[in-house]
């Protein structure tokens, strides 16, 4: 007989199809494909794969013509795996990596008689993600057993929070991409809640038998549910890249998609436009890139429209589906059979979560300058939207600019600067920025060199390169390479009249008519100044010189 | 401890269970949370939520499926000692359905039964000393891991 089974089942699918050794729980689904490298920002991420723009852009007149008469309607669930130094409830270390089966001990293997202890740093994580998201928080809350029946949950219930979250009734602000559209959106928070994470299930290709590792169980994790507030592919990955942002702003977690340390769930239906009741909803797991839930997204709102256009919407049922990045596409996981029970009730082995006012007041005093508050402070400052995304995204890109701009440098300058010769070198060499040898002291430097004609742009570019990597000062590398801008007129005078003397040929040339040589001219002083002829007196004495005889 | 065996049957049971209209409701949590998604749940409500049925009148506790509770707990019983455990079982809580007796309409409900939270961990990480008698008492652990069939599946 056919029982309420897991709400969502595993595996399987993966391991039948032979492909490699795939890492599966419950709810986290992780491909050892990696999506961009942890330096990168996000929004480069998004934007670095052009094979990605170019179906977008043919598949998007598809999509709206389907979104003319079908809304989606789409919430997230976020799972964020938190830093701490130990479990939720019992002191094993909590670090990534580790060899199988060594971070453990009664209680997260939950052997009879052993007790959970609640970690207090997971209190007060709780509070501040729930504080960064404008939540309002549950003075007391408390645990529940979320109960069921899996190799990777060695007490046979999860310890989680099911009707008095944490905190519940929050928003997140954000900013949609340029090349998305642009704009601000809201979207509703209905919950943020604590629990502990299960253990790591891998299935052998060969073989009947899975293999369990549980390193990982009870590690922390909070779950943010959001409201189902988005409309769109775009919308949802940009809240959850979002979610990323804060998480790592805040510091509770590092946000690695590949590592399994962000998880995201989606919930999404579709349902005629100026319909109110929501259409059937579908769950969609295995999503392991902020663009692999946008198209997986797009996908299945596609799939969905053209059921109901073709009349046959019942077909569109309850359900978790998998996507597959290699098919671009979703499959059926299983369909459910029944509501899931978890018999919830009251974890009777720990006491209420009580948070005093004082306790809040003082994290909420602690939290630092939050993404969207900057973004609106970059606006204020009078960057472009461009820029501002892109400095607000990381948050030690962000204070390494407002370190540079607090030294005096120009606003526009510095984010130049840091958008593309920093970013481009961050890139190459696949660094952080927080690795450069470059201080934002000097690039101040650099930049007030360059503005005050001390050094032309062009040098400045050149001993850029050399700061980052191996540090130094401005001031000391322009003594010692004697880089000094030349721009006395006589000087460069001496060296045009040179330069000119030297090539009759091409003066001769000039002058009848191929006054593209003026560049060769050009190059040739330079080369003889070692660079530091300033380009607009050379070019104005030169053409002087060049003009003359005529 | 008495309180934990009878909620811990209640919420296993699949209907509404209440206890008396006029009592302390208590509704039946089996909603998975792919349902309390879309659900409006209210936020300053502590309380142990008071049921949204208006239609019972009975005072009288549902008897349990043991089959189905059975079946919960992955415990294979035959139709006899299904039988066998439900009047058993129906003794139970027709014991603790004393409780009835007390009115408790003044009562604010708490969400739990002691007065003080607290009891929290630092976070400062303490290697497990035996972990090897741990693992060695793992009846199939293999390479480092604990070999478990592959579910494919099945109930």
């Amino acid at each position: 007989m056919s029982t309420t089974l897991l709400r969502t089942f595993q595996p399987n699918q993966f391991s039948l199809l032979g492909t490699s050794l795939l890492r599966r729980r419950r709810s986290n689904n992780f491909s050892v494909r990696f999506c961009g490298s942890q330096t990168t920002t996000t929004h480069e991420a998004k934007q670095s794969s052009p094979t990605r723009v170019a179906p977008k852009n043919h598949k998007s007149n598809k999509l709206d013509e389907i979104l003319r008469d079908y809304e989606a309607v789409i919430g997230i669930e976020t799972h964020v795996q938190l830093s701490t130094l130990t479990k939720a409830f019992c002191s094993c270390s909590n670090n990534y990596g580790s060899y199988p089966n060594t971070s453990i001990c009664p209680v997260c293997m939950g052997l009879p008689g052993a007790l959970p202890v609640l970690n207090s740093k997971v209190v007060e994580f709780g509070v501040r993600l729930g504080l960064a998201l404008n939540c309002d928080l549950s003075l007391k809350s408390k645990f529940d057993r979320k109960q069921y029946f899996y190799p990777d949950l060695p007490k046979g219930y999860q310890i989680s929070q099911f009707d008095i979250p944490i905190a519940s009734g929050g928003y997140v602000d954000l900013d949609i991409p340029l090349e998305f559209g642009g704009g601000h959106r809201r979207f509703g928070i209905t919950r943020v809640h604590m629990e502990e994470d299960a253990g790591k299930l891998l299935h052998s290709d060969t073989g009947d038998y899975s293999q369990v590792d549980l390193n990982r169980a009870g590690v922390p994790l909070l779950e943010i549910v959001s409201e189902p507030d988005m409309r769109s592919g775009i919308e949802a990955a940009e809240y959850a890249c979002e979610m990323q942002r804060i998480a790592r702003y805040l510091g509770v977690s590092n946000g690695n998609m590949q590592e399994g340390s962000l998880r995201c769930d989606v919930n999404i239906s579709i349902r005629p436009i100026g319909q109110a009741e929501f259409g059937t909803k579908v769950e969609i797991k295995n999503l392991n890139a902020f663009s692999a839930i946008s198209r997986a997204i797009d996908y299945e709102i596609s799939r969905q429209a053209l059921l109901y256009n073709q009349g046959k919407a019942d077909q569109i049922v309850t359900e978790t589906r998998l996507w597959e990045e290699g098919a671009q596409k979703t499959v059926t996981m299983r369909k459910k059979e029944g509501l899931a029970d978890y018999r919830y009730f009251p974890e009777p082995d720990l006491p209420e979560v009580i948070l005093t006012k004082e306790y809040v007041d003082s994290i909420r005093a602690s939290l630092p300058e939050l993404p969207e508050a900057k973004r609106r402070r970059y606006e204020a400052m009078g960057l472009g939207m461009q820029d501002v995304l892109f400095l607000a995204n990381d948050v030690s890109v962000a204070e390494y600019f407002d370190a540079v701009i607090g030294k005096g440098a120009e606003v526009k300058l510095a984010a130049n600067w840091i958008m593309s010769d920093i970013a481009a070198y961050l890139k190459n060499e696949k660094l952080s920025i927080n690795d450069i040898k470059l201080t934002p002291q000097e690039l101040a430097e650099l930049i007030a060199a360059i503005k005050d004609g001390t050094i032309s742009g062009k040098i400045g570019k050149e001993i850029l390169f050399e700061l980052l990597a191996k540090g130094g000062t401005v001031k000391g590398m322009i003594k010692a390479k004697d880089l000094v801008q030349i721009t006395d007129p006589v000087e460069i005078e001496k060296m045009v009249i040179q330069v000119v003397s030297e090539n009759p040929k091409q003066l001769e040339q000039y002058r009848s008519g191929k006054t593209k040589l003026q560049g060769y001219f050009a190059g040739q002083i330079m080369k003889m100044s070692k660079g530091k002829a300033n380009p607009g007196l050379l070019n104005k004495i030169l053409l002087e010189k060049l003009n003359a005889k005529d | 401890m008495a309180t934990r065996a009878l909620l811990a049957v209640i919420y296993a049971s699949p209907n509404r269970c209440y206890i008396s209209p006029s009592r302390i409701k208590i509704q039946s949590l089996t909603c998975s949370s792919s349902s309390h998604y879309y659900q409006r749940q209210s936020r300053k409500n502590h309380r142990i939520a008071r049921s949204y049925s208006s239609d019972s009148d009975s005072s009288v506790l549902q008897p349990p499926d043991v089959a189905r509770l059975a079946q919960t707990a992955r415990i294979s019983l035959t139709p006899a000692e299904i039988e066998e455990c439900e009047t058993k079982i129906r003794r139970v809580i027709d014991w603790f359905g004393q409780l009835q007796q007390v009115d408790v309409n003044s009562v604010e409900p708490a969400i739990r039964a002691e007065m003080d939270g607290g009891n929290l961990r630092e976070d400062a990480p303490e290697t497990f000393d035996n972990r090897d008698s741990i693992r060695a008492s793992i009846p199939s652990f293999e390479d480092a891991y604990l070999k478990v069939p592959k579910i494919l599946n099945k109930e």
